[in-house]
């Protein structure tokens, strides 16, 4: 059957960098393990499935450069082995003390499968998931994108110079990891504004995505609102959010996730079990944190969570080919819909942060299976397409000035400048303010082989300063105190680098230590940041 | 409020930033000798931010502030667009201009649906509550 319409899915695959190889387990970096657990290993294991049965899956996932390093480090590859080691350790036990309850036995049988699936797929590509990833890619299964060097939401870099930095330290990274040149950005929080359109096609990219709202406020009218693609003045390729699919997805109020029979992920065994039974497997602080093994279900909204019932993974599933039906029943009647009115075959653009998939919604990765599988299975008038095939075989897009917009709460940058989180504005300010002034200063100079590495560590720390990801656990209030002494740090470290290579007084073994702390973007040049860039 | 617990180097700096179509965010800091003007009474506590429209400067609001406060919010001004803020201190009875901001574009309020699911925060709504 011929395709009415086309569907786009966007995965944006990211973490802040996290990597403190002073500490063999160190809580934030448990952020890294449990997504590679729940998410990664899980999304391409289900990519990997279907291309292997001949389905193409034709989705799109954006890795941002900060995860990509971190799924291709070596210390930290050693570090999830042995938390996963410490996670079937822990299942052998509770598989022992599940013995007269078949109910949690069958789910953390269910743990253990996930848990040796992840051992499994990881030996397979000896610990580097970018591996199976890329083949995907080759194989024409998938296409990969990028966005910004350390997540920095763009609108909030005032300084050209930054925002250049951090699109040629992505487009650099992508084309080290993945090689070949990224054609697709994705914009972090989806937070968009016009001056952005010449720095991404002078860096490279042919396309980026916006929020729905941000056609609003285009310059021109947009008849075919978000089901078709625009392009900018300078013929940048645009992809606009549809609201509809995203929020069957996202919300927790009205979307699936909040479905009874799904795993509830703010019960876990870290803070259920008995203290001393658990100890082996905390951090070496000794307090309690989350394991991973969540045994309940949502059961009910607004439910105690001391109320929670046993979760059952095949009632999950269940609910899952549910979703599954509906989310494509209301695809289909979207593009009948706008195929009646306009007369052409609508695109639905449905954009999703990857680790909603499996990390939050635990049955994610099983949803998106079973979407793509329906529409082969079940002969749907509906085609997943990539955005460079989208574009390759559209006709001229509409030309458009699209509107300041994000994704986030309220729909602008409210999450990221707020009273809880604009006092780290003026650190992240003075970091990048001297690394442009000390980068226009050194770039045409000889340097000796330690400032230049002085240099370079400066910038990297410049940029992992200026991520998305501290003003937002700030505003959340998770993490704070860690996301605070990350931005004082980097920050701090880039003046101190930069100020040590001007007074010709640079630490080396201060620097060494933080090139293999803050050891993103290895072949980076400082001069990514100077005002006229080399690049 | 919270606070960076590391000094910052002294330096001149007034940033003008978007945050909604309502509110520009604007944060300042200030090199040892204008601080020390500051400290010794040579300017007023009181500063006076200003926006102007960035494409015809022609004035759009000016809002007060102590010097020592670093930031503020400013309501954005009723055209909207692109901006631009400056910063003056007051002399001997005289208005002194001391920084200049970068241009910044407000938004436009664009009208979302009530039960638009945005992303990032959704999750998180539970630590939140």
């Amino acid at each position: 059957m011929s395709s009415r319409g086309s569907l786009m899915f966007l995965l944006h695959a990211h973490l802040p960098y996290v990597n403190h190889p002073e500490d063999s387990a160190f809580l934030e970096e448990n952020w890294f393990f449990e997504a590679v657990v729940e998410t990664y290993v899980p999304i391409i294991s289900v990519l990997e499935r279907l291309a292997s049965e001949g389905i193409r899956p034709g989705v799109t996932i954006s890795i941002s450069p900060t995860l990509g390093a971190m799924l291709e480090s070596e210390p930290l590859e050693d570090k999830l082995v042995l938390y996963v080691g410490s996670r079937l350790e822990l299942i052998e036990k509770e598989l022992e003390r599940a013995q007269d309850d078949p109910a949690l036995l069958k789910t953390v049988k269910f743990y253990q499968k996930l848990y040796e699936d992840a051992a499994a797929l990881m030996h397979k590509y000896s610990g580097d998931l970018i591996t199976p990833l890329k083949a995907l890619q080759h194989a024409g299964q998938i296409e990969i994108i990028t966005t910004s060097a350390t997540h920095a939401l763009l609108p909030l870099l005032a300084r050209p110079e930054a925002v250049r930095a951090q699109l040629a330290a992505a487009a650099e990274d992508y084309e080290e990891r993945f090689n070949r040149k990224p054609s697709g950005f994705w914009l972090p929080e989806c937070a968009y504004e016009p001056r952005l359109n010449s720095y991404l096609k002078l860096s490279g990219f042919n396309y980026t995505f916006t929020e729905s709202h941000a056609l609003d406020n285009a310059a021109s009218q947009t008849p075919n609102g978000v089901y078709s693609p625009y392009r900018t003045s300078n013929g940048l390729g645009l992809f606009a959010r549809d609201a509809a699919s995203s929020r069957e997805v996202w919300s927790s109020k009205f979307g699936y996730p909040g479905d009874p029979a799904y795993r509830e992920f703010y019960r876990d065994l870290g803070y259920d079990g008995d203290y001393e039974y658990l100890r082996p497997y905390l951090g070496s602080d000794g307090i309690r944190r989350p394991l991973g093994l969540k045994y309940h279900r949502i059961t009910g909204p607004g439910e105690d969570l001391s109320a929670k019932e046993y979760y059952d993974p095949e009632a999950a599933l269940a609910r899952v080919e549910a979703h599954a039906t509906d989310f494509l029943a209301r695809r289909m009647k979207q593009t009948e819909d706008f195929h009646e009115s306009r007369g052409t075959r609508p695109l639905i653009v449905s954009c999703y942060d990857a680790e909603l998939f499996g990390h939050w919604w635990f049955e994610g990765p099983a949803f998106l299976e079973a979407v793509i599988r329906k529409i082969r299975v079940e002969r749907l008038p509906l085609q997943f397409v990539t955005p460079s095939e989208y574009l390759n075989s559209c006709q001229e897009p509409q030309e458009i000035t699209p509107g300041i917009s994000s994704w986030g709460e309220s729909g602008y940058f409210d999450p990221w400048v707020n009273e809880t989180n604009d006092f780290i504005y003026p650190a992240v300010y003075a970091a990048t303010d001297k690394m442009i002034e000390t980068a226009n200063r050194f770039r045409n100079q000889d340097l000796s082989s330690l400032s230049a590495r002085a240099l370079n560590q400066a910038a990297r720390e410049t940029l992992l300063s200026q991520s998305s990801d501290w003003a937002f656990l700030l505003y959340i209030g998770s993490h704070a105190e860690y996301a605070k002494g990350r931005v004082e740090a980097h920050a701090a470290n880039a003046v101190k680098l930069l100020s040590e290579v001007i007074d010709k007084r640079v630490d080396e073994q201060a620097l060494s230590a933080l090139e293999q702390q803050n050891c993103v973007f290895p072949r980076l040049d400082f001069r990514v940041f100077a005002s006229v860039s080399k690049f | 409020m919270p606070e960076l617990s590391r000094p910052l180097p002294p330096e001149d700096r007034l940033v003008l930033l978007p945050k909604n179509p309502g509110t520009f965010f604007v944060f300042w800091q200030f090199s040892e000798g204008r601080a020390d003007s500051f400290h010794t009474a040579s300017f007023s506590p009181e500063i006076e931010l200003r926006l102007s429209y960035a494409e015809d400067k022609t004035p759009a609001s000016s809002h007060k502030a102590q010097w020592q406060a670093g930031r503020a919010y400013l309501p954005v001004p009723e055209r909207g667009g692109n901006c631009e803020a400056a910063l003056y201190a007051l002399r001997s009875g005289a208005w002194e201009k001391l920084l200049e901001s970068n241009p910044a574009a407000a938004p436009a309020a664009a009208g979302l649906a009530e039960d638009r699911a945005y992303a990032s925060l959704e999750f998180h709504k539970k630590v939140l509550s």
